[in-house]
């Protein structure tokens, strides 16, 4: 149960780029990948801006190299990310080490069903949609891209859901369950969640404005990012080199709302304390926090209160690189941890951007600037409807 | 090795388990093309301010939830497990043909809301005011060995009680659609089910809870002593290598095994595999079947194990299940050997204690 | 206004799926949320939708609910000033 977990390769693709050193670009020139909304089919195409990748589906298909028609937007995604991080960390799945695949999605096929969901009861040609639909496919996609894969499975607990991955990973490594594990998520922009986040209101129709005083709500964004995590004693067999290390984690639950967050933050709280605990931090030593920030009022209020019941007067410096990414659900806790292994490797701190002033009740200042500085501890935060709470920490090698 | 006992259960499915009293006495057919849940009367289970909220996954969930708890005799848990192959398919679909419909407008949050995956174990957890672990598996035939799995790691790690269910829904638009895709079929009863020549799973549902704790106490019925998935194994032979390794982890052999539970969904292709183990299995074992009485679906393995429990409850083997074999009066251990679509296979080992 | 408040009983009972409530039994003066309906900012987001739908009226922010949606009388009130229908 002591075997320390290492992070040993990481692969993302989002509205801030195709691969990670696309992203970093992206992150240290400021340049956020929120815009117009070019693929999605949607009538409210000119009236959201959103963060989509920025390629076509037929784009993805010649980069997977994979024609069938049973992928989809979501396991294109999934696929790249994944593999980038197997080839980053240079595991090789064939030598007989139990490699497990843990991936996270919300909206799972459901932005192709959406496109032939009426046809289907009409026409045969699309009914493979059925076969798609589920949030178990982009899971087994990955596993059959990569290979050799002895364990898979996905969690889905809405915007918290990679962290969950994250942690679940971990956890079976700890319990000699596997060896090593490639851990994300994934969600392809969908009519069914922007439709769905519209009608809770909670949509900002300019740039995101996460902890400002006037934001008015999120943008949704899309894509997949995936680490490749490994047990000490299965990095050490293959003398492989680690990027930074998970020492802490946490998964507790607000149980106050279906949708919102308690005024005082109290499921935040709980899971940050308790990461913190298993770390055995103080929390004077995390020197920055990557937050979940959507840039609604009631997320950013809540967290906000949280850090500050956790942290006192002396919060750590902190951003959301939601402004940049845009929101992507399942796949946001696995790309703030990329983002995290990248502030941890380059010692940058990425800002959050759209920020001018303050929230009223707790003042918080978010980092603005792109700051290089010394940093050995990222804490994570990812939280979700349901309650779903969740935190991660992550230590400079 | 960390157990976990099963102190209460909760099943909701096409059979009239919600009764704990019932075993096998009437069997209900498939009232239509598919086995549906009979569900009781949720308003005994939930109150009407949530009530009127829920599609059919989340009150299935919340009540049989509630049942397991109650039966259990425990006031609050240190997790909540679920797991859902389609999660609360109704609401999605009441929400994606909303939108298709009206062309994007007019649309209303609620069934948005309750479309995502782990409803089910938030609303628990809401009611429960469970601010513990919370975590919910959508994979596929997968979905509640996590569950499974994750308890006994929980457990390891400190944990003691621990609530973990299997859900599924379907609806009648998603029933039509995968008989256009011939998916499935009505299996006659004068045929052997798990004999298929045939395509086509029967389609089930239901939901079913387990209250676990580390420890027994003098609730317990029976034990779990571990769980394993194997994904796309390329052979029986594969199947039975691993299941053999599986056993000898607990120190046991095929021959130990009083019941095997097997998985045949009634589609030929499907079930190929394990039509090939059968006759190895039951030189050593008495072998039922279940999936004739629960339906196929993503979390039938829940059911699995609610019939294993009772069978090592009761101590007798219904005739209705058997397919060979007598154990009655000695039902010591019963090996559940699962499979979905041919693709997620899946052993749990429950034992009497 | 009276017929008004008869016609948004039964459209609210209907929307939000209030199956135990009688038309007769919500007082045109009594708080909606918290206590009287016990309604919540879900339900806040479906009363939204209503107007919408019903009486083609368009409202932004969420936060003008908590005003409008006082109680029904506020409720209709609103609608005659504001409504298309």
């Amino acid at each position: 149960m002591s075997e320390r977990i290492y992070i040993t390769g990481i692969g993302m693709i989002s509205a801030i780029g195709n691969n990670v050193q696309e992203s970093f670009l992206s992150l240290s020139q400021l340049k956020t990948g929120i815009g117009k909304i070019n693929h999605l089919t949607t009538r409210y195409k000119d009236d959201f801006l959103a963060g989509e990748v920025k390629l076509s589906n037929t784009d993805l298909m010649d980069l997977v190299k994979d024609n069938s028609p049973d992928l989809n937007r979501n396991s294109y995604l999934a696929m790249l990310a994944a593999k980038e991080a197997v080839i980053n960390s240079g595991i090789d799945t064939k030598d007989g080490l139990r490699t497990g695949v843990i991936s996270s999605t919300t909206v799972a096929g459901m932005g192709k069903t959406e496109l032939y969901y009426k046809e289907l009861f009409e026409k045969n040609d699309h009914l493979n949609v059925l076969d798609t639909h589920d949030c178990g496919d982009s899971t087994e996609r990955i596993a059959d891209f990569i290979g050799n894969v002895d364990y898979v499975t996905t969690i889905s607990t809405a915007c918290s859901s990679a962290a969950n991955a994250i942690m679940l990973g971990c956890r079976m490594i700890k319990n000699g369950l596997l060896d090593r594990a490639i851990v994300g998520g994934v969600d392809a922009l969908s009519k069914f969640t922007l439709n769905g986040f519209n009608t809770l209101m909670i949509l900002d129709k300019e740039w995101c404005k996460p902890f400002d005083e006037n934001r008015k709500g999120l943008n949704l964004g899309e894509g997949g990012a995936y680490l490749v995590i490994e047990g000490e004693t299965a990095l050490n067999k293959r003398n492989g080199k680690p990027l930074a290390e998970i020492i802490g984690y946490a998964n507790a639950n607000d149980a106050y709302h279906q949708t919102a967050s308690s005024p005082e933050g109290y499921g935040a709280t709980l899971a940050i304390k308790q990461a913190l605990d298993m770390s055995n931090l103080n929390p004077s030593e995390i020197d920055y926090i990557n937050m979940h920030g959507t840039g609604t009022p009631n997320n950013d209020l809540s967290e906000s209160i949280a850090s500050k019941t956790i942290f006192g007067e002396k919060v750590p410096k902190f951003s959301s690189t939601k402004a940049f990414t845009g929101h992507t659900l399942a796949a946001a806790a696995s790309i703030e941890a990329v983002i995290s292994v990248l502030t941890l490797q380059n010692q940058l701190l990425f800002p959050n951007l759209n920020f001018t002033t303050p929230i009223k009740e707790t003042g918080l200042i978010p980092e603005t600037q792109l700051l290089h500085v010394p940093i050995n501890t990222v804490l994570s935060n990812s939280f979700g409807f349901g309650g779903n709470c969740s935190s991660l920490i992550f230590k400079k090698i | 090795m960390v157990k976990a006992y099963i102190n209460g259960i909760g099943c909701i499915s096409p059979q009239n388990t919600i009764d704990d009293n019932w075993f096998f006495e009437s069997i209900t057919p498939p009232a239509g093309d598919y086995f549906n849940a009979l569900e009781p009367s949720y308003k005994d289970y939930i109150a009407p301010n949530l009530l009127r909220r829920m599609g059919r996954a989340i009150k299935m969930g919340v009540a049989s939830a509630n049942l397991a708890i109650k039966q259990a005799e425990i006031e609050s848990v240190d997790a909540i497990v679920t797991g859902t192959g389609l999660g609360c398919f109704e609401d999605s679909e009441r929400f994606l043909l909303a939108l298709l419909n009206n062309d994007e407008q007019f649309l209303t949050p609620t069934s948005f809301i309750q479309s995502t995956h782990n409803t089910v174990g938030s609303q628990i957890a809401l009611i429960m005011k469970c601010h513990n672990y919370n975590f919910t598996y959508v994979h596929r035939g997968f979905s509640f060995e996590s569950c499974l799995q994750d308890a006994m790691m929980l457990f390891n790690e400190g944990k003691e009680n621990i609530l973990i269910g299997g859900i599924e829904e379907h609806t009648p638009n998603f029933v039509e659609l995968n008989r256009r895709a011939n998916k499935f079929q009505i299996v006659p009863t004068n045929t052997p089910f798990w004999e298929s020549t045939t395509k086509g799973i029967q389609m089930g549902e239901g939901s079913t809870f387990f209250a676990l704790s580390k420890n027994p106490n003098n609730k317990s019925l029976a034990c779990i002593e571990g769980v394993q998935t194997l994904y796309k194994p390329k052979t029986s032979n594969d199947i039975l290598s691993k299941l053999n390794t599986f056993l000898s982890l607990h120190n046991l052999t095929l021959n130990d095994i009083d019941v095997t539970l097997m998985g045949f969904s009634s589609d030929s292709e499907f079930d190929n595999k394990l039509q090939e183990i059968k006759p190895i299995i039951e030189k050593e074992s008495s072998i039922a079947y279940f999936k004739h009485l629960s339906g196929e679906f993503h979390t039938a393995s829940s059911f699995a194990l609610w019939l294993a429990t009772k069978l090592i409850e009761k101590q007798a083997l219904p005739k209705s299940i058997t397919i060979t074999g007598n154990s009655n009066g000695s039902i010591k251990h019963v090996l559940i050997l699962n499979q979905y679509l041919g693709i997620n296979y899946s052993f749990t080992l429950v034992s009497k204690i | 206004m009276d017929a008004l408040i008869e016609k948004l009983k039964g459209q609210i009972i209907e929307q939000l799926n209030l199956a135990e409530v009688k038309p007769e039994e919500i007082n045109p003066d009594s708080p909606l949320f918290g206590e009287g309906l016990g309604l919540d900012s879900i339900d806040a987001l479906e009363l939204i939708v209503l107007l919408e739908k019903h009486y083609g009226i368009k409202i932004e922010d969420p936060k003008d609910g908590k005003t409008i949606f006082q109680s029904l009388r506020t409720m209709a009130e609103y609608i005659k000033a504001n409504g298309k229908g």
